[in-house]
């Protein structure tokens, strides 16, 4: 297909990223989790004493919290907090140059595309591995519009005034089990800041590597986009596989001042032994729009459910996912959508795929309190199952209150038809060519909203997925 | 009155053994019933003492306003004076003429209308479950609170195995066609009376019936706590209609458990009209067990003032081949709440399933809330499966086109809602009941504009 | 052995015979059709020739151009050109035609070789103008929300566009309207010629006024009872089955 004869924008075939190097690191703060790891990391980043304090606090309350098996995957009591390793690096500050950063990590990322798609549609990027970023840079022009794209930890020392301002104030840290851990001891991820009126033209990227084994990476990642200003945003991330369970619990919080427009892109392709445990949320003031578009592919079990709070009149938020549950994934997504001023409206699209033995289920929450004026939710979950023991669920939850108000949520079940594969056959395309041709029909429609670099590579993704998925 | 029993009584400092030979059954001394039966009331009482009560945390229990739950004011036992027993008796008009008819008040058998000769000659039974439990022992024990009840009530269903002694055991012989329908009353009369109506109604292989359950209060003002079961199985190729019309006063706190078994080839349609009760919680579970088996979940809530409906759902598929439709509409006004927690779980096998699964509500003023939370847990392959939830008002249009020809607001309103509500009512296909139901709506319109 | 040869072909369904010791040979070039009451079998050979897994072979061969194809795969014999026009075909949401048929055509060439955009788009339209096909069909998904009519006409153009040696039309006629009928009946032969061998299957003659065939048999109970030319097809028109079904009663007894 002709898909295939374009370049990739951002890397993800599983086997490209389904390798690891040795490499050494100064900086460990050893297995399990206590007092002195959270000191240790605080003490190397050489923070302000407000930050330690806050890990501190985040530590109890994540010692505190049960799991949250009750309602979610009991697969998360596999997960070993004494076995982890919860900060690995070379070093603390980024470089500027991709000549800087040491040859045995920078040939990861080499191998990974990086630095190419920097050069040929990026505004800048950051690559981090492990638990710090060891590259970060913005390209000169925009930089000049005085946008800033540093790394959290140069964030909040660098830039105080306007980190501490957001920081844990969209997603507190006892907001669930995980966003208290990431804030206990997050390292790495982005901070950004986007002046009034700038429109960043390019995407900003930020690209995270898993290297090492037992190991847990908190990214914690701050957005900013200022009065009628603009971003796109993308991340993407991988691992090699290891034997053992990987943990990544980040926390991402977004902010659009009023009229700001903010789009994050998320294209998670862990390998099946990741734990993806992330927690994202955006905070939408009057006018702005927040868009988040998620596509979960790889991981052991992956829990997140991107949200946006309306807080301001006429503010937009939106969430566009896609989940493909591969055998023995589970891939438990969603969206929260809380309505807290008159006239927003929010978008939900979910669209899953269940092959094999994989498991995919949507969770949502729309809330429109009393006294709001017209607001409109709408939600679609469509689910397609490939084989007899794939498994889909379903579970909203919406509250709506007055009579200004509407929402609508519509959820539909469908299976690729042995008739339909047969039909196909008989035109000439084989069983693998047939489900992988419905299933590239079924997202469809979904994938046309996304940017072209991501749509184009999504689908060649999905094909590789669909590959031995049938019979 | 000297027969009234606190419903909990306060429990002894003892923990060795909580709350046990504090039970007082209702047919303490009644040797004459099965001794299987007092055994499952005992043991129903010290399931619920165990059991935790409910909490918002509890997925179940999630909007529910669990604080309507204290029982610490219901009585049992109580029996209601003549005077009020003569009104009960006239205001227990069926439907049908002649047909066979229940009523209770206050979990006592005020009358009973026997079933016609020739349906008793053609082997249905239609007895007050205390009866059916002498003269049909094996029979009722053997569908009697058989099925499981996994929506969150097990303490009450517990609670309600314990009280239970008044209710309707209904049994259609394979291959006999009903043709009225059966009706029994359930009326609160006392202050704080806690009651527990029961019906289990069993019909067998290619048999009809159609059964309704009406649930009343005597006035207005008195507190009172119902808490039903009702268990139907419709056996091959059955078809069972059930329909409940609930109208206790706005002061009672009521809970209502459901669980319908359809077999083979056989078919059950049910429908719940809410209109009754200050906190009204409906748990129906739709099992699907056999090749061929369709059930219809009908359900309309008209709310008004402070009322709360909770209803939560399974339609459980477990044979290929099964169908399940269910269509619940809400109109809300005031400061009502409406929560609906609905699944549609198709087990593995259960291939070629069709589930659907609608719930519409209808907002008609600023503080109503409407909490919406429909599932799909899809274990098989080959399955159609859909859920559609919407929350939406009055077309303003369609309004204002009522209101161009004459017609007051609030009448425009009740129109537009009655339609809205109509097409749950039509479903039933049954122009008696269907009428009767439709006149209950309109009655509540009135109340609530008086 | 430039033919479609079929030999004591015996095919059951969940134990049920539908058809036996059937014996048919359509060479290239050729017309034929197939009449029958239903439950004939008629279908059930059209699938079977195709590889429908439903089916069980009990006996006998199907060769295509001297090979036996009945151990191939559904997509291996499409792709060796045989073509069904299918009585109900299916839906494929979400599926434009054009992409659809982009990768039929591109699963018939060999390794490696890539299809060219313009080529491609060069043929469909051509295809399109010689069936009269509006340019905007093929931007829909495979027969998402098509009337009966759409439905058989896309079949035509995906056949028009996949070149088969053999192709099989079954009840193409069915949930037509004269006028649908004819603009298929137009592109069935406008694709006829000396390099495809097609066999049609019907209920009714009607479609062989609009195609008309050079061999027409008639199945009945599994079996093909009678054979002749085109003028066995209004035979049956005037005097219905009732004779062939005596026929198909002596084989049975014989």
């Amino acid at each position: 297909m002709a898909t295939e004869t374009e370049k990739s924008a951002v890397d993800f075939d599983r086997s490209i990223g389904d390798f690891h190097y040795d490499v050494a690191y100064n900086f460990d703060a050893g297995t399990g989790l206590n007092e002195g790891v959270v000191n240790y990391i605080s003490d190397v980043k050489a923070e302000p004493e407000w930050v330690h304090e806050f890990r501190l606090k985040a530590l109890k309350t994540f010692q505190s919290k049960p799991m949250p098996t009750h309602w979610a995957s009991a697969d998360l009591n596999a997960i070993d907090f004494d076995k982890i390793r919860y900060y690995l690096a070379q070093g603390q500050r980024p470089t500027r140059s991709w000549d800087e950063v040491p040859e045995d990590v920078k040939r990861t990322f080499e191998r990974l595309g990086i630095p190419e798609q920097e050069r040929r549609f990026l505004a800048g990027v950051e690559a981090q591995f492990d638990s710090e970023a060891v590259y970060s840079n913005i390209k000169k022009a925009v930089g000049e519009q005085g946008v800033i794209f540093v790394g959290s930890t140069e964030g909040l020392k660098e830039h105080p005034e306007i980190f501490r301002k957001w920081f844990g104030k969209v997603i507190p840290t006892g907001d669930n089990k995980f966003s208290a851990l990431n804030s206990a001891v997050f390292s790495g991820g982005s901070f950004i800041y986007v002046p009034p009126g700038v429109k960043v033209k390019h995407p900003l990227q930020a690209y995270f590597r898993i290297n090492a084994e037992n190991f847990g990476q908190f990214e914690r990642t701050l957005i900013i986009v200022d009065e009628g200003a603009e971003l796109t945003y993308m991340e993407g991330c991988t691992a090699p596989k290891f034997n053992t369970a990987t943990l990544h619990s980040a926390v991402v919080e977004l902010v659009a001042m009023p009229g700001a427009k903010i789009q994050y892109i998320t294209v998670q392709n862990w390998s099946a032994n990741v734990f993806n445990l992330v927690t994202k949320r955006g905070l939408a003031h009057e006018q702005s729009e927040i868009k988040w578009i998620d596509c979960n592919i790889g991981s052991r079990l992956t829990m997140k459910y991107p949200g946006v709070i309306l807080k301001g009149r006429k503010s937009r938020g939106e969430v566009l996912s896609i989940a493909l549950a591969n055998n023995g994934q589970h891939q438990d997504t969603g969206a929260k959508m809380v309505h807290a001023a008159d006239e927003t409206t929010s978008n939900i699209i979910s669209k899953s795929i269940s092959i094999g033995t994989g498991r995919a289920t949507y969770r949502g929450l729309v809330h429109v309190p009393k006294h709001l004026k017209h607001c409109r939710n709408n939600t679609e979950c469509d689910a397609l199952l490939i084989n007899s023991s794939s498994r889909t669920d379903t579970y909203p939850a919406i509250t709506v209150r007055g009579t200004g108000n509407s929402v609508q949520h519509e959820a539909s079940v469908s299976q690729v038809s042995a008739e339909q594969i047969f039909y196909m056959q008989q035109r000439g395309l084989s069983e693998g060519q047939a489900m992988s041709l419905s299933v590239n029909g079924f997202v469809n429609d979904l994938v046309r909203q996304f940017p072209m670099e991501y749509s184009v590579e999504l689908k060649r993704l999905i094909e590789l997925e669909m590959e031995g998925s049938v019979g | 009155m000297s027969n009234d029993t606190a419903l909990l009584e306060p429990v002894k400092e003892e923990r060795t053994a909580p709350n046990r030979g504090l039970f007082v059954s209702s047919f303490a001394g009644r040797d004459d019933l099965p001794a299987w039966f007092r055994e499952q009331q005992r043991r129903g009482w010290s399931e619920f003492s165990n059991l935790p009560n409910p909490t918002r945390k509890d997925q179940a229990w999630r909007f529910s306003n669990v604080d309507a739950l204290d029982l610490r004011p219901f009585i049992t036992g109580g029996a209601s004076s003549d005077d009020e027993r003569i009104e009960i008796l006239e205001r227990s008009i069926p439907l049908h003429a002649q047909t066979g008819r229940l009523v209770f008040a206050d979990d006592h058998l005020l009358e009973r209308d026997a079933l016609p000769e020739s349906l008793r000659q053609a082997g249905v039974i239609f007895q007050p479950l205390e009866r059916a439990l002498i003269e049909h022992e094996d029979l009722v024990r053997k569908h009697f609170m058989a099925q499981p009840a996994t929506l969150g009530s097990a303490k009450f269903t517990a609670l309600h195995s314990a009280h239970v002694r008044a209710g309707a055991f209904v049994y259609v012989p394979r291959g006999v066609e009903v043709e009225v329908p059966i009706e029994v009353f359930h009326w609160l009369s006392r202050d704080n009376s806690a009651v527990f109506p029961h019906l289990l109604l069993v019909a067998d292989a290619m048999s009809k019936v159609t059964v309704i359950e009406h649930f009343r209060s005597l006035n207005e003002k008195t507190y009172g706590f119902a808490c039903g079961v009702n268990d139907l199985i419709a056996g091959r190729g059955a078809s069972v209609k059930y329909v409940c019309a609930q109208q206790w006063n706005e002061k009672v706190t009521a809970l209502q458990i459901n669980a319908t078994a359809v077999e083979r080839d056989a078919s059950a349609m049910s429908l719940n009209l809410h209109l009754g009760g200050a906190y009204s919680r409906f748990e129906s579970l739709s099992r699907l067990v056999g090749e061929g088996a369709r059930s219809d979940l009908l359900a309309v809530a008209v709310a008004h003032g402070e009322q709360e409906f909770d209803a939560r759902t399974l339609q459980d598929h477990a044979c290929p081949h099964t169908t399940s439709d269910l269509l619940y509409k809400n109109a809300l006004s005031d400061r009502v709440r409406t929560t609906f927690g609905g699944l549609i779980r198709v087990e593995p096998h259960a291939h070629f399933t069709d589930a659907y699964q609608t719930v519409r509500n209808l907002l008609l003023s600023d503080d109503a809330e409407a909490n919406s939370m429909p599932g799909l847990e899809i274990l098989a392959d080959n399955v159609k499966c859909s859920h559609g939830a919407t929350s939406g008002q009055v077309d303003e249009e369609e309004m204002f086109y009522l209101r161009s020809r004459g017609i007051p607001p609030i009448v425009a309103q009740q129109l537009v809602v009655t339609g809205f509500l109509d097409e749950v009512i039509a479903r039933l296909s049954d122009k008696v009941i269907g009428d009767h139901l439709r006149d209950l709506i309109a009655k509540k319109f009135r109340r609530a504009r008086s | 052995m430039q033919q479609l040869e079929i030999r004591n072909l015996s095919v059951t369904i969940e134990q049920n015979e539908i058809i036996r010791d059937l014996d048919l040979t359509v060479g290239v070039g050729e017309v034929h059709a197939i009449m029958g009451p239903n439950g004939s079998g008629k279908s059930t050979l059209a699938k079977v020739i195709a590889g429908h897994p439903h089916y069980q072979v009990r006996s006998g061969e199907i060769l295509m151009d001297g090979q036996n194809i009945l151990e191939l795969d559904p997509d291996e014999r499409a792709r060796k050109g045989l073509f069904l026009a299918f009585q109900y075909p299916s839906e494929v949401p979400g599926v434009t035609i054009a992409n659809f048929l982009r990768a039929a055509v591109q699963a018939r060439l060999p390794e490696g070789e890539e299809l060219e955009a313009t080529d491609y788009y060069a043929k469909l339209y051509a295809k399109m103008d010689l069936l009269e096909i509006d340019r905007s069909f093929t931007s829909r998904s495979v027969n998402e929300g098509f009337s009966g009519g759409e439905k058989k006409r896309c079949e035509i153009l995906q056949m028009a566009m996949l070149e088969p040696r053999y192709a099989v039309l079954d009840e193409t006629d069915s949930g037509l309207d004269i006028d649908a009928l004819k603009v298929v009946a137009n592109g069935v032969n406008s694709l006829r010629g000396p390099n495809l061998g097609v066999l049609l299957i019907t209920h009714y003659q009607r479609l062989l006024n609009y195609i008309v065939p050079d061999f027409v048999h008639v199945m009945v109970h599994g079996r093909i009872v009678r054979s002749g030319g085109k003028e066995l097809a209004l035979e049956l028109e005037e005097k219905g089955y009732d004779g062939t079904r005596e026929r198909a009663a002596e084989l049975a007894l014989a």
